[in-house]
């Protein structure tokens, strides 16, 4: 292949605009955060910076990158300085091959599925190496949670981009989301979405799986170390990943820009796609406003004993109907059948239980009954001349 | 529970140090990690003494009631209660009725208040980030009738010797039904957050269990005693001001985890709004405040005197050489005496339940150190 | 008459008298003396059983008896205390100390949850070499308090393993509880 100049300046185009867009794209996530969880809250949010608050992420954004550069005196300087970037740079590389509309993408590569599992563990070795190079109690504690959490909780995401890709034929996301043509994959195999989805919370590292980053406990983890610039990264990174995984819930899943409304003109196929994965990322934000962050314990057999089967089962059941040909209603309805035990049992062993014990509490509660008051005397009105009432004081 | 050590490993000692978002104001606490296993806790506290005890021999019983505000800076008028309590009961003062109904009736709401402070800044460490803005409107909502009562939001200095400061405002009554209504549906929104959320309930059930034995030893009272199955509460035991005339219930647990003491609190927040209504209900037109000397002289004696605050049992000494200054005042305070049951339900847990465990008893150090 | 009203200081004596508005004061009180009430008499008399020979002296007020014993008993009288079936008082509710300057006196607050018992346990220890046995193994509680009493007044407690400052800092010197100790004066760190 020659590599032509127009070639090389079309792409960087191409990257320049990717970038300018993705980074608009995590600031305006963090305006819609902080609205979102404001009124859920019952407060109101930013509404100062810029109408609505919508310049608040630019303010957030100026002010951390004015901070003083601290780096602790014993920390490993090349490595604390590098982590940010190991974790912000894949993350970011994995835009490349995601389209936003009918032909509109930077490379659509033919692996791209395993291009963005490929990337999304680099930044697992980011996270790890920021925790141990900052050389902390905290941040090693949070580099060690974060490590074992991201990868566990990576196996059901492939596992469910394995079935999308049988599904479909393809490893490539404009194949996947032309094969969507009249039934979206969340339709077929409700199963492989919500492992996708809860997979993805925790590789987000978004509560509840927030753990390595509790404020609360470690007071940021691996992150404690960082400030100013660096911390922005980190951040950025994240918010980024937030929207790839909404992003990546829309196309896998939700049909991208396509259905259920075919071949659509550029840019409403974009505000379709666009529409699909923020609404994605508006639950993953009600989620976190609502529940509260599980214990690392917790977390990991969550992802062990329930999040990896369910996968391994959803991989099994798509092969099994792939290869005995069933009609694909046959598929959801296997998948319904699957996932419905996994979630009665968790409700009946935490809830149920809980439940039963608050009943017990009401009639084991100690009851007082009142005494019978004794008649009011009459306000004294007299007066009130005693002994040993003057001020001497 | 036991720690079985596979490998030679070294213990590591992770400092939750004064400065830290959950320890509930400086308190420091040092943990011997093995891995995320907590093999011992070690609170340190001292951060806020402020040497209250012999302040109070050189003020005034009047100047004390202030100085009991800040000792326990969330349940202000649960201490100044307590303390006034205390020197009417050695000078033998009899209350007036409508004083006793006005103190009970504050004291409860100060409870409510507390209580929605306690479950909001619970939930907050252990991730939930909602039901703390619900909690703090509630506290809002009853600081704001406080103000208009006391004066202010906070430091009130309302509870005096012989009685309260003076009468409610004339719209005491309507206001007060109507603030019940509104705060009993902000706490049944948290209750709806967090009680049987199964998240919160593999963070809180099983977690920091203390047996009645262990507890009555250590010298837990209040929400954490009645979470481990222990029925003590001073307004029913040794019932004070007009409790004894009001029908309640006293809930209590029975594993004494962290979530029988949530749920003993959350309970308890609704017991107080329909005690409350009941004392409107009851409460009739008088005198506010007993005829006494304006500087308190109590007679020579000691007197020892017992009151529920929202985190257990205050118990305030007093000893009176017959001056107008108190000769020795010792403050039981409940979160001190609480604190040393840190270390038994701590040993064997996690490091996140370190931090749950320390919010489920429900401290205040203003209290904890004086 | 004077009629005692803390008003603030710039009303006079040329405000009428109020006789319409609503009455703020109440009737005068009664100085009453310390004496115990019915059931503070119950649990003296078994107070008095359980102590027995070892008490010194013994008085109370409303329903909580005092006995006083001597530093060489407390820990037999504690024990007796904590271990009889009639008294059962399992909790260690308050103990603490106070200076009268030629004496230093422990006061242990006791109670029962079992059963309706509360009872005082005095002791007096002479103020220049104040000792006495600690209690932390019957009542876990014991272990701050003494703590706490040996910071801030110096109290020496034979047997509790820990006895290292609580509220104040290192290198603190002096003992702020006493009443020996001015109260103008500060350290600074």
């Amino acid at each position: 292949m020659s590599l032509e100049l127009m070639d090389v300046v079309w792409v960087s185009l191409w990257l320049f605009t990717l970038l300018n867009v993705v980074a608009v794209a995590a600031l305006s996530l963090v305006w819609l955060e902080r609205k979102l969880l404001g009124r859920m809250q019952g407060r109101v949010g930013p509404t100062r910076v810029g109408p609505f608050g919508l310049l608040q992420p630019i303010a957030d954004g100026i002010k951390l990158l004015m901070k003083e550069d601290i780096a602790p005196g014993s920390s490993s300087r090349v490595l604390f300085f590098v982590a940010p970037l190991l974790v912000f740079v894949p993350s970011y590389m994995v835009w490349i091959t995601i389209p936003f509309g009918r032909d509109l993408f930077v490379r659509n590569l033919d692996l791209g599925l395993f291009f963005f599992v490929a990337l999304s563990v680099l930044g697992i070795v980011g996270l790890v190496l920021a925790g141990w190079s900052s050389n902390s109690k905290y941040a090693i504690l949070g580099g060690f949670r974060s490590a074992a959490q991201l990868v566990s909780y990576e196996i059901p995401i492939i596992m469910t981009i394995l079935v999308v890709a049988m599904l479909a034929g393809s490893l490539s996301f404009h194949d996947v989301v032309l094969a969507q043509d009249v039934v979206p994959y969340a339709a077929v195999q409700p199963l492989a979405f919500g492992v996708f989805l809860l997979a993805g919370l925790a590789e987000v590292g978004r509560t509840p799986f927030d753990i390595y980053h509790a404020e609360s406990e470690v007071v940021g983890g691996p992150f404690v170390e960082y400030s100013g610039a660096h911390w922005a990264i980190f951040f950025l990174a994240e918010y980024i990943n937030t929207f790839m995984v909404g992003a990546l819930g829309a196309l896998l899943f939700l049909g991208g820009w396509r259905w259920p409304v075919g071949d659509v003109p550029a840019a409403a196929g974009v505000a379709l796609f666009l529409f699909k994965t923020y609404a994605i990322v508006a639950v993953i934000f009600w989620v976190r406003a609502t529940y509260p962050r599980m214990r690392i314990d917790q977390l990991m057999s969550f992802g062990w004993k329930v999040l990896i089967p369910l996968s391994f089962a959803a991989f099994v059941v798509t092969a099994f109907q792939m290869f005995y040909g069933w009609p694909i209603w046959m598929l959801t309805l296997l998948s319904l059948v699957i996932l419905v035990p996994p979630i009665y049992i968790q409700l009946r062993w935490q809830r149920t239980p809980a439940m039963a014990l608050a009943k017990h509490y009401a009639e084991i509660a100690v009851a007082v009954h009142a005494q019978p008051r004794p008649v009011p005397v009459a306000a004294v009105t007299e007066a009130h001349a005693a002994p040993g009432t003057e001020d001497d004081a | 529970m036991t720690t079985e050590r596979q490998h030679d490993t070294i213990d590591m000692m992770l400092n939750m140090g004064p400065q830290h978002p959950a320890t509930h104001g400086v308190f420091r606490m040092v943990l011997t990690l093995d891995g995320e296993r907590v093999l011992d806790v070690t609170p340190h506290i001292g951060y806020l003494h402020r040497g209250s005890e012999k302040l109070c021999e050189g003020e005034s019983y009047g100047q004390v009631v202030t100085l009991f505000d800040r000792i326990d800076y969330i349940a202000n008028l649960n201490n100044e209660l307590a303390f006034c309590r205390a020197a009417e009961r050695l000078m033998s003062i009899e209350v007036p009725e409508r004083a006793m109904y006005i103190r009970v009736i504050l004291a409860e709401l100060n409870r409510v208040a507390s209580h929605a402070l306690f479950i909001g800044t619970y939930a907050i460490d252990l991730g939930a980030m909602t039901p703390v803005m619900y909690g703090f409107r509630e506290r809002e909502r009853i600081q704001n009738l406080f103000e208009a009562v006391t004066g202010a939001r906070m430091m009130h200095n309302f509870i005096r010797i012989g009685g309260v400061k003076e009468d409610v405002p004339d719209d005491f009554g309507p206001r007060v039904r109507q603030l019940i209504g509104q705060v009993r549906e902000g706490i049944e929104e948290m209750d709806r957050l967090l009680t049987f959320n199964e998240v919160y309930l593999a963070r809180t059930r099983g977690v920091g269990v203390i047996d009645a034995a262990t507890a009555i030893s250590v010298g837990l009272t209040g929400p954490s005693l009645r979470g481990s199955g222990v029925a003590y509460d001073v307004r029913k035991d040794d019932p004070y001001e007009i409790y004894p005339y009001l029908s309640y219930k006293v809930p209590i647990g029975e594993n004494g985890d962290c979530w029988d003491r949530y749920y003993v609190r959350l309970q308890e927040c609704y017991e107080s709004l329909s005690m409350i209504s009941q004392c409107l209900d009851q409460m009739e037109a008088g005198p506010t405040m007993v005829q006494m000397r304006r500087i308190a002289r109590p007679p020579k004696g000691e007197v020892y005197v017992h009151s529920e605050n929202p985190r257990g049992d205050i118990g305030v000494y007093l000893v009176s050489d017959g001056t107008d200054k108190p000769y020795r005042l010792k403050i039981r305070p409940p979160s001190f005496c609480n604190l040393v049951g840190l270390a038994p339900m701590t040993r064997g847990s996690y490091i996140a339940d370190a931090v749950a465990i320390l919010g489920s008893l429900d401290i205040v150090l203003g209290e904890v150190d004086r | 008459m004077t009629e005692q009203t803390p008003n603030p200081p710039g009303q006079g004596d040329d405000e009428p008298p109020a006789a319409a508005a609503p009455v703020h004061r109440g009737p005068p009180i009664v100085i009453a003396e310390e004496v115990l009430n019915e059931r503070g008499e119950r649990t003296a008399r078994l107070l008095a059983e359980v102590v027995g020979p070892h008490a010194q002296e013994s008085g109370g007020r409303d329903d909580l008896p005092w006995a006083e014993v001597a530093p060489e008993n407390l820990l037999e009288v504690a024990r007796k205390c904590r271990n009889s079936s009639e008294l059962a008082l399992d909790m260690l509710h308050l103990q603490f100390a106070v200076d009268y300057e030629d004496h230093i006196q422990m006061v242990y607050v006791l109670f029962s949850m079992s059963l309706d018992r509360k009872a005082i346990l005095r002791v007096n220890l002479p103020a220049e070499d104040p000792k006495v046995d600690s209690v932390v193994g019957l009542w876990e509680a014991a272990s701050w308090y003494e703590r706490e009493t040996h910071d801030l007044f110096g109290v020496e407690f034979g047997g509790n393993p820990d006895l290292s400052p609580l509220l104040l800092f290192d290198g603190f010197e002096g003992h702020p509880g006493l009443k020996s100790y001015p109260f103008n004066d500060y350290q600074e760190w």
